[in-house]
């Protein structure tokens, strides 16, 4: 059986070790630009069945945003969508046959996790200035400032960890299942990967809204950005 | 033999993550279950929105569960001492 | 336990090219055709309720014509009605006006033959008085006719106002219209009872005058006396004239 935690270079690209979570990567990219640029090439106001449903993904976030946020969410729309898209077509990713989901590797979640971190802070120092961002680690009170700033980085661990297990078990029981029964006994596991798959896409998506919005904080009408723990 | 032993504690220790790892999480996605289907059974027409959260519920409860096996893993696979 | 940070690295590019694309080419048109849609959706309901209030004020101004229509014709109906009200009413008043006249005619013609009825009837009557006393005095001597009235007409002339008096028969004869013959012994005494009652003498000139009947008329030029049944009847006709 493989090793899930490691990780060994397919080939080298010049000085650059490439590994099978970029390769995929760099399919899921090409498979969700050409796509997306495809679909959008020829936008009508009265949609089709793609548009349609295009609409359909772009107003569902955008609802999500607002409800979370409180907010115009036409500036944190893209990465949030962006987020749950690539997510969903990554975990989906293990129904092609010998493609591991790149989310089954710890590296591409801490890419995930480190860019929402980035974004967190990025919009709460926008939204709220340096100083403004800075004073809501002492929320309560000075005391809280270390477990405020603990908190940053355990979220973000959590978020690597949740989504990173998730994944990689799921294909981890699935790889024990096939090397002992082989034939059909999977095809259960794999359809509760993909439900759970989704699942994780849509939790981080959430996650990655609850703490952007709690970065920016909540001067705009009473915004219920409650904390959800992991 | 020093080697083999730490082995044999990191399997006993990855079993015993995983084992009682799940007990906390399968009660809380018991009482979680328990309290959607009553809250289904009051409420019929908020069902979808109940699931809903129902199942994110369950995946975030599952995590803690999922913890203890990527702890579990790690003894087993990335073992520091080993 | 391996961290291949060239995973990690080229994840985050990727993730972030990722990113960059999908909102270049995904949410941004689409974000911009869901607001194109908006506006046009507004645009279109916009035009839809101005459609609907053009619509409305339409029917507004279709119904006022309407009532317009109802309430002229209410009108015409109602001034026709008048008309023919106070036509009728004048026919009526007409007919009867003129039933009226047409009545009041009749009553005045029943009225008018009554009293030409009367008067013929008065006339008979007179004449069949007239007729009866002449017949009646016819039966008497002809002296009767013309001497029992002497004393009246001398009475008569004794009551005239004393100048007519003075003035009768003094330059002429003073004619005197007799009913019968009368005789020269009638005259004369005729004569000296008007001398005496004249107090100056006097001659007569005697006519026979049988419409008379009976009694002696002095027709004198300044005065005229009347003493016969001819006079008698006649005012008495008079008087039953004057009664009805």
């Amino acid at each position: 059986m493989d090793n899930p935690l490691t990780l060994e270079p397919l080939f080298h690209l010049g000085p650059v070790p490439i590994t099978a979570p970029v390769l995929v990567t760099w399919a899921i990219l090409a498979l969700l630009g050409l796509g997306s640029w495809h679909a959008t090439r020829h936008l009508s106001l009265t949609p089709g069945r793609l548009q349609t449903v295009l609409e359909l993904f772009v107003t569902a976030v955008d609802t999500q945003l607002r409800d979370t946020l409180q907010r115009d969410p036409a500036r944190f729309r893209a990465l949030i969508g962006t987020i749950f898209l690539f997510l969903l077509v990554a975990n989906w990713s293990s129904l092609v046959p010998g493609v591991e989901p790149p989310t089954a590797r710890l590296e591409t979640d801490a890419a995930l996790a480190l860019i929402v971190f980035a974004a967190t802070l990025w919009h709460g120092i926008s939204a709220q200035g340096l100083k403004g961002y800075l004073a809501t680690f002492a929320e309560p009170s000075w005391v809280m400032i270390p477990l405020n700033v603990i908190e940053q980085i355990t979220r973000t661990f959590s978020l690597i960890v949740r989504l990173f297990g998730n994944v990689m078990s799921g294909v981890f029981v699935i790889g024990i299942l096939l090397s002992l029964a082989g034939l059909l006994v999977p095809i259960p596991l794999m359809a509760l990967d993909l439900l759970t798959g989704a699942v994780q896409a849509y939790i981080f998506a959430v996650l990655a809204t609850v703490f952007i919005g709690a970065a920016i904080g909540d001067q705009p009408p009473a915004a219920s950005t409650q904390e959800t723990r992991p | 033999m020093t080697a083999n032993l730490v082995e044999i504690v990191s399997i006993l220790a990855a079993a015993l993550a995983v084992s009682f790892g799940a007990i906390g999480p399968a009660l809380a996605e018991g009482r979680a279950v328990a309290a959607a289907m009553d809250a289904i059974a009051r409420q019929p027409e908020a069902a979808g929105t109940l699931s809903r959260t129902l199942f994110v519920g369950l995946a975030m409860i599952e995590t803690m569960a999922i913890y203890t096996l990527v702890i579990a893993l790690l003894l087993l696979f990335a073992n520091p001492f080993a | 336990m391996s961290f291949d940070w060239w995973t990690l690295g080229l994840q985050t590019v990727n993730v972030l090219v990722l990113l960059w694309i999908l909102s270049h080419f995904l949410f941004r048109p689409i974000s911009e055709m869901l607001a194109r849609r908006q506006a046009a959706a507004t645009d279109d309901l916009a035009h839809a309720r101005a459609a609907r209030a053009d619509a409305e004020a339409a029917r507004a101004d279709a119904q006022a014509q309407e009532a317009a229509v109802a309430a002229r014709r209410a009108d015409l109906l109602s001034s026709a009605r008048q008309e023919a009200e106070t036509t009728r009413r004048s026919l009526l008043e007409e007919a009867r006006q003129e039933v009226e006249t047409l009545r009041a005619d009749a009553q005045a013609k029943a009225a008018q033959h009554r009293i030409a009825a009367v008067h013929a009837l008065q006339d008979e009557a007179a004449e069949l008085a007239a007729d009866i006393a002449q017949r009646l005095l016819s039966r008497l001597p002809e002296t009767a006719r013309t001497e029992g009235f002497i004393d009246g007409l001398v009475a008569a002339i004794s009551e005239l106002p004393e100048h007519t008096r003075a003035g009768l028969g003094a330059d002429a004869p003073l004619p005197v219209r007799a009913a019968a013959e009368m005789s020269a012994a009638e005259t004369g005494s005729l004569a000296a009872r008007l001398s005496e009652v004249l107090g100056h003498p006097v001659t007569l000139s005697v006519r026979s005058d049988p419409t008379l009947i009976a009694g002696l008329e002095l027709d004198a030029p300044h005065a005229v006396v009347r003493n016969h049944l001819r006079a008698d009847l006649d005012h008495i006709r008079q008087e039953l004239l004057k009664h009805d």
